[in-house]
């Protein structure tokens, strides 16, 4: 039977988030544009990721941090609902999709972590979960039965011995701040999922930046090869099988991916009526010409009806089959609106759209990484189907 | 004895089936086994055909191997050398026919533009940034040809086709019409009516020539250029005053301001070009003077196809590639190309790519380019390749952001062809003002 929904928060509380997230991205964010960098200055982003664990957006295993709780995917998130945290990624991904998603994975993986309500060998401040093997996300047959081809079954391993758990395999695509203390290894333990903490300094573990890659340029991704680490038994977080780790881990990315879409397709359209009133053509400004009307026009529905799938998302049990196909659809849905929003977005600015000066193309070539990332439509549509499936729900 | 199921299914393959049909139903049934390149290029006429194949062994002998690095770092590679082997093949000279130029001659009188399209498609597939470092020299070089002017085309083509063919040392050439203040206004009817244009030419008598003020933002090539043809209006005349000139590199007060930082087509540099007092002598004006609003105009409708042919280079790039990344790439013991998902996919990039080649390769078809195919060509290849794109990086799940797969950078230079030679909607425009008093008279 699904738990019961969250209670949500008050109006208050939802102003106090949002006014959070519009300081942080008025007063951090946006000095590492200034200057000519398509994606920012990045040697600055350290030093603002941690103002985001200062002020408490940034969640963290690490009780002493303020996020720990209220946090991006912070150990509240069950008793306030999705709410507080799409409201902030969005808000910040209106100024930059990177920074969004490099709080987004941060939450992700320290939410497993403070879920487990166990007592870890380790306290990490920075996490990063490990779950994805090749180039998309595992698929049902997986989810349900690691150690089986349905269509590819789990390579990584733990294997339990006397001391504890050995841990061999290769996990890709492993988005995080600027480094990890600490990964959350999803493993194939015989016929089930296990669920650990491995420490990032482990001599081991291996991680190999992805290399030049499109967008979301401020998050860190990487390849990470385990080889034989050993660890010890209680830096098993699960309670004797992890697949509602797996799908809450994924049921959270898709929310929070789609909540830095909705941001980045909002921010585009706030920036396109804003070139619209200021670029003159033909005589006038260009928001008097039917065709801008008409770009600008969709984009701002399309983006209305992104936001409203995405908060249509029930609150309640987020390691549910009924709950990960929702969000699953949601991401579909919402990748397919915004990226049509910015691209038509980038439209109005003409010429000026493609170069780098108006970070419009930015936005695009963010918003195109998250549609392909972590699942990208032909994997969500099949997923989606065979939830719907009998047996998984 | 019993078949099995693959057995079965092997029979019913069209190309075993024909074989239980009579001699004169065989004869009938096209059973040749060859590629969709090949067989699209089957279709072409001798001339073309030839084309076709030389620009696709010069795109992966010269263009492909430079591709990953003019992109990443577009500052640290000399384009010269690949400049002077196209020219040298009489890439750079497609625009005439012998004695004069390379072009096949009896195909050119059948479609101007359509050896360049051809040539167009297969430089993108491997690279925009150098396929349009290629053309955009070619661009520049229409004005002169379509002026009508035998004078200008003499002056210019006879020591171009003998530098550039023969010695292997082309001029560089770019075309200039875009203002930092005008961008589709120059490109369209009415916009063009009440554009406010900055570039201007004052006579000055004494001189027996031209003085050049303003500036001119985005053009292809102009950092490089050798000659480029500028558009500028005559005193305080409106657009329709437009003139087109050649200025010539080292002209006193012709300068390179920036360049621009772009998405994608990074190879190729989009440079500010600024005119102060440049003096143009009489000699150097191209066509009549204040014909340079029909001749730009018209410049269009000749290179609208061929941008159209690059997107679609664009968006053959990015399939080839997601291909061979499904023939490669395992889920689970089988390969992705084996899934049937996958399959339809592929297919449905392969159909919407055909698509835009057919109507390409119709638009120009003809001796003279004409304005609403052109626009349809360019509008309809430029949107199917962004999509066709967006379909590869999609099918390759994470790995199709990566730049050392290829798809993303095809992806990136796809989206510019939304935009230049005209936006879209610009050029959906020009498909009605074309046939205003036809189809759609009011």
């Amino acid at each position: 039977m699904d738990r019961e929904p969250a209670a949500g928060i008050c109006a208050e509380d939802i102003i106090h988030y949002q006014d959070l997230a519009r300081q942080y991205a008025k007063k951090s964010i946006t000095p590492i544009f200034e200057g000519e960098y398509s994606d920012g200055n990045l040697s600055l982003l350290p030093e603002k990721l941690k103002t985001a664990f200062d002020i408490g957006i940034a969640a963290t295993p690490d009780k002493t941090h303020s996020g720990c709780q209220y946090g991006i995917w912070g150990g509240a998130t069950d008793e306030t609902g999705l709410l507080p945290s799409i409201l902030l990624l969005s808000i910040i991904a209106e100024t930059c999709g990177g920074v969004a998603m490099c709080l987004h994975s941060q939450g992700v993986a320290s939410n497993l972590l403070i879920q487990a309500k166990k007592e870890l060998p380790f306290t990490p401040v920075m996490a990063a979960l490990c779950l994805q093997e090749g180039f998309a996300p595992p698929y049902l047959g997986t989810i349900v039965s690691p150690d089986k081809d349905v269509p590819a079954r789990v390579d990584t391993t733990a294997v339990k011995n006397k001391s504890g758990y050995i841990i061999n395999g290769r996990k890709s695509f492993v988005y995080s701040m600027n480094g990890a203390d600490a990964y959350v290894v999803f493993a194939r333990m015989d016929n089930v999922w296990g669920c650990f903490l491995v420490p990032a300094s482990e001599s081991n573990v291996s991680a190999n930046d992805v290399g030049v890659r499109t967008g979301l340029r401020a998050c860190r991704v990487e390849h990470v090869d385990f080889n034989s680490v050993e660890i010890p038994q209680d830096a098993r977080i699960d309670g004797g099988e992890a697949r509602e780790m797996v799908i809450r881990a994924m049921n959270l990315n898709w929310t929070g991916m789609s909540a830095v879409a909705v941001g980045i397709a909002k921010g585009a359209c706030a920036s396109a009526r804003r070139y619209a009133a200021e670029r003159y053509q033909g005589g006038s400004q260009i928001e008097e010409h039917p065709a801008v009307k008409m770009l600008i026009g969709g984009a701002e529905s399309a983006t209305a009806a992104a936001e409203a799938a995405l908060y249509s998302l029930p609150n309640g049990d987020l390691g549910s089959f009924k709950n990960l196909k929702k969000s699953a659809a949601v991401k579909l849905s919402v990748m397919e609106l915004c990226s049509r929003a910015v691209t038509d977005c980038l439209q109005i600015f003409g010429g000026y759209g493609y170069m780098e000066d108006y970070g419009m193309e930015k936005r695009l070539r963010d918003v195109t990484v998250l549609k392909s990332a972590s699942g990208s439509s032909a994997y969500l549509k099949q997923l989606i189907f065979d939830i719907g499936k009998e047996g998984a729900l | 004895m019993k078949q099995s199921m693959e057995e079965r299914i092997e029979q019913l393959k069209l190309k075993n089936a024909t074989q239980k049909m009579n001699i004169f139903g065989r004869l009938l049934v096209d059973n040749r086994e060859m590629s969709l390149w090949e067989h699209d290029t089957k279709t072409l006429s001798w001339g073309v055909r030839r084309w076709r194949r030389k620009a696709l062994k010069f795109a992966r002998e010269y263009i492909r191997p430079l591709a990953i690095q003019a992109d990443l770092h577009p500052h640290d590679y000399d384009p010269k050398p690949i400049l002077a082997a196209a020219a040298r093949q009489g890439f750079q000279t497609l625009m005439l026919t012998p004695p004069l130029g390379t072009a096949s001659t009896l195909q050119y009188y059948k479609g101007t533009a359509f050896q360049m399209a051809v040539v167009g498609e297969e430089f993108a597939t491997e690279c925009g940034g150098l396929a349009l470092l290629l053309l955009a020299h070619n661009l520049g070089m229409a004005p002169i040809l379509l002026s009508g002017s035998v004078r200008n085309i003499l002056r210019q083509m006879i020591p171009f086709y003998l530098k550039s063919h023969l010695l292997g040392r082309p001029d560089c050439m770019a075309f200039a019409i875009t203002e930092p203040g005008a961008g589709s206004d120059v490109e369209e009817t009415e916009g063009g009516a009440k554009a406010k244009l900055v570039t201007t030419a004052k006579y000055a008598p004494e001189k027996k020539g031209y003085i050049l003020n303003g500036r001119k933002c985005f053009i292809s090539d102009g950092a490089i250029a050798d000659k480029v043809t500028v558009y500028a209006k005559i005193g305080d005349e409106g657009i329709e005053s437009w003139t087109c000139f050649l200025v010539e590199k080292g002209m006193p007060g012709f300068s390179v301001g920036r360049s621009e930082r772009k998405m994608g087509q990074r190879a190729a540099d989009a440079s500010e070009l600024i005119f102060d007092n440049v003096f143009v002598p009489n000699k150097n004006i191209v066509g009549k003077l204040r014909s340079g609003w029909a001749n730009n105009r018209n410049v269009l409708n000749y290179s609208r196809p061929v941008v159209g042919s690059m997107a679609l280079g664009h968006g053959r790039g990015a399939f080839e590639r997601c291909l061979e990344f499904c023939r490669k790439t395992y889920l689970g013991p089988k390969r992705l190309i084996e899934y049937q998902d996958v399959q339809i996919e592929l297919a449905d990039m392969a159909i919407s790519l055909w698509a835009a080649r057919s109507m390409i390769w119709q638009s120009c078809r003809q001796f003279r380019c004409y304005q609403s195919g052109s626009a349809s060509a360019k509008v309809f290849a430029s949107d199917t390749a962004f999509k066709v794109c967006n379909q590869a990086m999609e099918l390759m799940g994470d790995c199709g952001y990566l730049h050392e797969h290829g798809v993303e950078r095809a992806w990136r230079d796809s989206r510019l062809t939304q935009i230049y030679e005209g936006t879209n909607q610009i050029n959906r425009l020009a498909l009605f003002e074309h046939h205003l008093s036809t189809d759609f008279c009011m």
